[in-house]
């Protein structure tokens, strides 16, 4: 197992933003659903070592990210692209990733081939000596998404991926996703139950802090068979399981 | 974006009949071609450092444009507070740790717009603050080390504040890559720094008036007090990311 939570609780003040999360994930692409405000965004942080829980167990790739060096450990294997990722203007698109390739610690000699590597995949090799300054939000989502992979990692946490790419790309960062997926954990969290729907094996649904729902999208599914609202079978499937979240 | 390993995936134009991956060839000649080759200084300071992404964090933090303004005009304005007005001990004492902050907030979590991300990386960010110190500080003190031939104000900023505070930060440093923890270089930072400043002033006879002297206590509150909100603010976590 590559992700082990036991009793995960993250409060910001009196409001608990994630609440008693037990969750295990070995490889393959894991999509984590729920509405605004449902603790999605803290999860994948707390994943990312960036936000420690209040309470509760992790272990990540097999290590605990509370000991230094676990966390160290950790973080070479791991790949992060937040919900805000903000940029360095004044960089080129390789300059931003090779940054990052270094301060994941990898070998220096293995650092040019890997990012090129990425910027292939994710297409931007036209625009590889750019500056970032002069690129569109999508290409720049791009750039967050190849900054991710660099590292090849063993823990892969995207946050709203998707967000601004144009619908030729989303379907091609699916297929990278399932890609990334046979050999990695690829934790995706998401408004979008296409994507889901279209690249997960599984997915969890959260909401008010707590999963409500763990299955494959086809269970998911199923759930709105004769309930809930939505154009899409998924839609539906989401949308009754969080009314009964609810009530 | 491309997928190699997509299963079912047709065959393209990247495969060609004799077997080579010819996506693997392209990534090799486009990492040639697109290879930043690192100045000696970079180098050298990998090897001091140990590390390639302290040194490449070193090298651009003057390239980040307001984090840098905002540090430098925060180091100058201390600077000039410091060594050009009367001088009492606390204040000098407390001088780097305003610094420190203003550094620490226009590099970190309140400025860098690419600070989550850095924050998830096996380089501590704190270590790439206190890299970011070095550089502020040093960069600083050769421009006024330049600014000296022209100014007696700017002699005393440059060897009364900036080079002194370069060596703490770059000390600072040194301890932190050799222990290879950020908070052991903070330490040994604030401690050269407090036994120099105490033992000047011993030296001199101004420590007993700088403590006993009532007027002065409102002040050094209110500046430990600036520092610790600043602080609490520059690092707490963003409850708008739930």
């Amino acid at each position: 197992m590559n992700v082990v939570l036991t009793g995960i609780h993250r409060s910001f003040g009196k409001n608990k933003a994630v609440d008693g999360v037990d969750l295990q994930l070995g490889t393959g692409v894991f999509g984590l659903l729920g509405p605004n405000g449902a603790g999605k965004t803290s999860l994948l942080r707390m994943l990312a070592t960036v936000l420690p829980p209040s309470s509760g167990e992790i272990l990540l790739l097999g290590r605990d990210p509370r000991r230094p060096a676990g966390r160290r450990e950790t973080r070479r294997r791991l790949g992060y692209l937040p919900q805000n990722l903000g940029y360095y203007p004044s960089f080129t698109v390789v300059e931003f990733i090779e940054y990052f390739a270094l301060l994941k610690e990898m070998p220096s000699s293995a650092v040019p081939k890997a990012v090129a590597t990425a910027v292939e995949r994710v297409d931007l090799g036209a625009k590889a000596k750019a500056k970032l300054r002069t690129l569109s939000g999508g290409m720049l989502r791009r750039v967050g998404i190849a900054q991710a992979i660099v590292n090849d990692p063993g823990l892969l946490l995207l946050d709203e991926p998707t967000a601004g790419l144009d619908p030729e790309q989303r379907v091609q960062f699916r297929a990278l996703m399932r890609s990334l997926g046979e050999s990695a954990t690829v934790v995706v969290s998401t408004h979008l139950v296409e994507d889901v729907g279209a690249a997960c094996s599984e997915v969890a649904l959260m909401s008010a802090g707590k999963l409500v729902f763990r299955g494959t999208p086809g269970e998911l599914t199923a759930r709105g068979e004769g309930h809930g609202v939505g154009d899409a079978p998924l839609e539906r499937g989401y949308s009754a399981v969080l009314s009964a979240a609810r009530s | 974006m491309i997928s190699p390993n997509e299963p079912g995936r047709p065959p393209s134009a990247h495969d060609s009949p004799g077997g080579v991956d010819l996506g693997r060839v392209w990534a090799g000649v486009a990492a040639e071609v697109w290879r930043r080759h690192p100045g000696w200084l970079e180098r050298t300071a990998a090897r001091l450092l140990r590390s390639p992404g302290l040194a490449r964090a070193l090298l651009t933090t003057p390239s980040l444009l307001l984090p840098w303004l905002i540090s430098t005009v925060v180091v100058l304005g201390i600077g000039a507070l410091v060594s050009l007005g009367p001088g009492q001990p606390l204040v000098w004492l407390v001088a780097p740790a305003v610094a420190a902050v203003g550094i620490a907030f226009a590099y970190g979590p309140g400025i860098d717009p690419a600070w989550e991300l850095s924050s998830s990386c096996a380089v501590s960010d704190r270590m790439v603050l206190l890299t970011r110190a070095v550089a502020v500080f040093a960069l600083n003190a050769v421009l006024g080390l330049l600014a000296s031939a022209a100014s007696g104000a700017a002699v005393a900023l440059t060897f009364g504040w900036l080079i002194p505070m370069t060596a703490v930060c770059a000390l600072a440093l040194a301890a932190a890559v050799a222990a290879r923890s950020a908070s052991v270089g903070a330490a040994a930072g604030v401690a050269a720094w407090v036994i120099t400043v105490l033992a000047g002033q011993t030296a001199g006879g101004q420590l007993t008036a700088s403590v006993t002297n009532a007027h002065a206590y409102l002040p050094y509150l209110a500046v430990a007090a600036c520092c610790a909100a600043v602080v609490i603010y520059a690092t707490r976590p963003e409850r708008g990311l739930q």
